[in-house]
């Protein structure tokens, strides 16, 4: 089935002229894991705002055509019913993560959704695994290295437990060894099922993916730049 | 969920709003600087990083000192020192300067109290009495990236030596306009950063709902309710002596 | 007599965190140095001691033949340019103009001399276009080209780079290049930190590895 459903996609920020997507279209199914490059500024951050709502509600642009969440029209949808089923990552770790604890953190995406404490912790224990970084539960995500605080990142909305995960850019600010550890990550979460959408400009961390896909001149087409 | 030994962050709120309302409620200098010193020993006692604190506000210490000099300046009453017929300091001008000391110092060995409970606990604290959690957010928010405020102004002006600008030699018509060329990069990097993270924020949940559930639960112990309730005990007689 | 030493160096940032601890290295300016290593091995804080914006704990770090502790750091950034990995802590102006011809302001020259020289860099630097945005709204790429572009109006002789190739896609990856071969052709020397060892060996003679504030080699090419 198709998770993410877009058809005839445009997009400009407010005040420009012109079009940054023009006629996009795009289906990712269930359990896939998707990969999207290209050039900086063509527009796959853009992408990844509207497919998870963040373009209209948020932030603000001219949009049209169908952008649609397992059937449903995301500019119809609350943010909060979005945030059960899409998560994001970004690529600045400071701009995520802003209290004293990992588990701080982790707990803050669930308890905004009013689950239960004990779910909570049960959530909390998931997302660390996942992550591999168990250990570091009460540590104080400044004292971690870059890619460390990335992983919490990840971590803290892996226990939004969405079916879809965004991931823009995440490896840019970060060294080889980081690189290593989130890329594991990813992999154990395919392995999982979960439905992932990455975008990177680095060729080197998009072989993970099942798909390729490259955003030029305003539309995807087959990435073919091996 | 419980934290280790610390004092419930409300117990730690109730003794500073003690302190602070003696602070601004007691005129005489004798209790002022009775209550000053039992501020010090309390923030001590929490283990407050007291020298830490010294350093940040190093710079704010003599903007204090000078508002002290100028409200004694102000001030009228009995001369102390004057020249050419003009009250330079009076009696009523040193006793105010001396009261904006003691609460400044009271206001501050407080603050450091509350900086002893982590933020989450403080928003917390916040929460359990009723404040509604956006507010009480925003103000851990705050108390988390203001210490960073401080090593982005040293980067800042780095930064801008490196860029062949001797900071010390600038003629008074180029300050101003120093100032606000070191203040952009400040101003603007706070607010990208807290735009970037209020979405962060949103498409985690925040406000989804008019309440949240919290993993972290505060008690109080038996050693909370004794220690407030000497704190209130002892603002109380304090307020006492002081009007009498 | 070397354009950087670094002498018997021991530097921490807090009391018992040692970073450093005798670590001795000779820099000339003649060598396009890369200094690689994981996070937190040390290799920011080594380029921060050979700008001068660190002082050593114990030891000595010697900039064309003057001991940093010694000289303002106004002064050694007229002949050492630095930039920083994040371009955004060394931007201070709204406007990209202003932003290349601000400091030239400030001391006082001539209007017409500051037009010549900011537009020259504009040229250089691919910047035409953006005269008047704010240098914080620029892409990675152009802001990389931006505070190159600053840096450089002070005409310094040598630069260090702190993870430049961060955020670039491998287009302008390789602008950057071409635009560092230029500036190594008109004798500016210098020294690029990064974990990005494609890049740096495209460039780079000297290879120095850091790994827990330990030189593990050091190689030239």
């Amino acid at each position: 089935m198709d998770v993410i459903e877009i058809s005839n996609l445009y997009f400009r920020y407010s005040k420009r002229e012109e079009y940054l997507l023009k006629g996009l279209s795009l289906r990712v199914r269930k359990g896939e894991l998707l990969a999207i490059t290209g050039e900086s500024g063509c527009g796959k951050s853009t992408l990844l705002s509207i497919i998870c709502g963040i373009i209209p509600h948020i932030r603000k642009g001219e949009i049209e055509g169908e952008v649609k969440l397992f059937g449903r029209e995301v500019r119809d949808m609350a943010i909060r019913d979005i945030s059960k089923e899409v998560g994001i990552v970004f690529q600045d770790p400071d701009s995520q993560i802003f209290l004293p604890t990992v588990e701080d953190e982790i707990a803050f995406g669930p308890e905004n959704l009013m689950v239960p404490r004990e779910e909570i912790g049960l959530r909390i224990e998931r997302a660390l695994k996942a992550v591999n970084m168990e250990e570091y539960r009460l540590e104080n995500p400044n004292n971690l290295s870059g890619g460390q605080k990335q992983l919490i990142a990840i971590a803290s909305v892996l226990a939004m437990e969405t079916d879809i995960l965004l991931l823009d850019e995440v490896m840019s600010q970060i060294d080889e060894d980081g690189k290593d550890k989130i890329k594991r990550t990813i992999l154990n979460l395919h392995r999982e099922g979960k439905t992932m959408v990455i975008v990177d400009h680095d060729i080197d961390n998009l072989s993970l993916a099942d798909r390729v896909l490259e955003l030029k001149s305003g539309m995807l087409r087959e990435f073919k730049g091996w | 969920m419980t934290r280790e030994h610390n004092l419930d962050p409300r117990t730690k709120l109730v003794i500073v709003l003690c302190l602070s309302t003696l602070g601004i409620a007691v005129n005489n200098l004798a209790l002022l600087s009775a209550i000053a010193l039992l501020s010090y020993v309390a923030a001590s006692l929490f283990r407050a990083n007291l020298k830490r604190t010294f350093r940040k506000i190093k710079s704010l210490i003599y903007m204090l000192l000078f508002i002290a000099l100028v409200q004694s300046i102000f001030t009228r009453g009995e001369p102390l020192l004057s020249a050419g017929g003009f009250a330079i300091l009076t009696v009523n001008g040193v006793e105010r300067a001396l009261q904006f000391i003691l609460r400044m110092a009271i206001v501050i060995f407080s603050a450091t109290i509350i900086g002893t409970s982590s933020s989450r606990s403080i928003i917390q604290g916040l929460v359990q009495w009723k404040l509604p959690y956006d507010i009480a957010f925003m103000a851990a928010l705050g108390i988390r990236f203001l210490p960073m405020l401080r090593e982005e102004i040293r980067d800042s002006l780095v930064a801008i030596q490196l860029r062949g600008i001797d900071i010390k030699n600038i003629p008074i018509k180029e300050r101003i306009s120093l100032y606000s060329y070191l203040f952009n990069p400040l101003l603007v990097g706070t607010l990208l950063k807290a735009e970037r993270l209020s979405i962060a924020m949103e498409m985690r949940g925040f406000r989804a709902y008019d309440k949240r559930t919290s993993y972290l639960v505060l008690k109080f112990t038996k050693l909370d309710y004794l220690i407030m309730f000497f704190s209130i005990a002892i603002t109380a007689v304090f307020l006492i002596i002081s009007y009498m | 007599m070397h354009y950087i030493e670094i002498r018997d160096v021991d530097f921490e940032y807090e009391k018992g965190k040692s970073v450093f601890q005798n670590l001795s290295l000779n820099i000339d300016k003649n060598e396009t140095i890369a200094l690689m290593g994981p996070n937190g091995s040390g290799k920011t804080t080594l380029g921060k001691l050979m700008a001068g914006i660190l002082k050593p704990t114990k030891g000595q770090v010697n900039v064309f033949s003057r001991d940093t502790r010694g000289i303002p750091l106004h002064e050694i950034g007229l002949r050492i340019g630095y930039l920083f990995q994040n371009p955004e802590k060394q931007f201070f102006a709204n406007t990209v103009y202003d932003e290349l011809g601000f400091v030239m302001k400030i001391k006082g020259y001539d209007e017409e001399y500051i037009k010549e020289k900011v537009e020259e860099k504009l040229e250089l630097f691919q910047l035409k276009g953006l005269v008047n945005h704010s240098p914080f709204l620029l892409s990675q790429g152009e802001k990389q080209r931006l505070a190159i572009a600053a840096v450089l109006m002070n005409e310094p002789e040598y630069l260090i780079l702190d993870e430049p190739t961060t955020g670039l896609d491998k287009k302008r990856k390789d602008m950057l290049l071409n635009l560092l071969f230029m500036l190594k052709n008109q004798g500016i020397g210098m020294t690029i930190i990064s974990h990005d060892r494609r890049f740096v060996e495209r460039i780079c003679s000297r290879f120095i590895y850091i790994s827990r504030g330990e030189i593990q080699y050091d190689e030239r090419a």
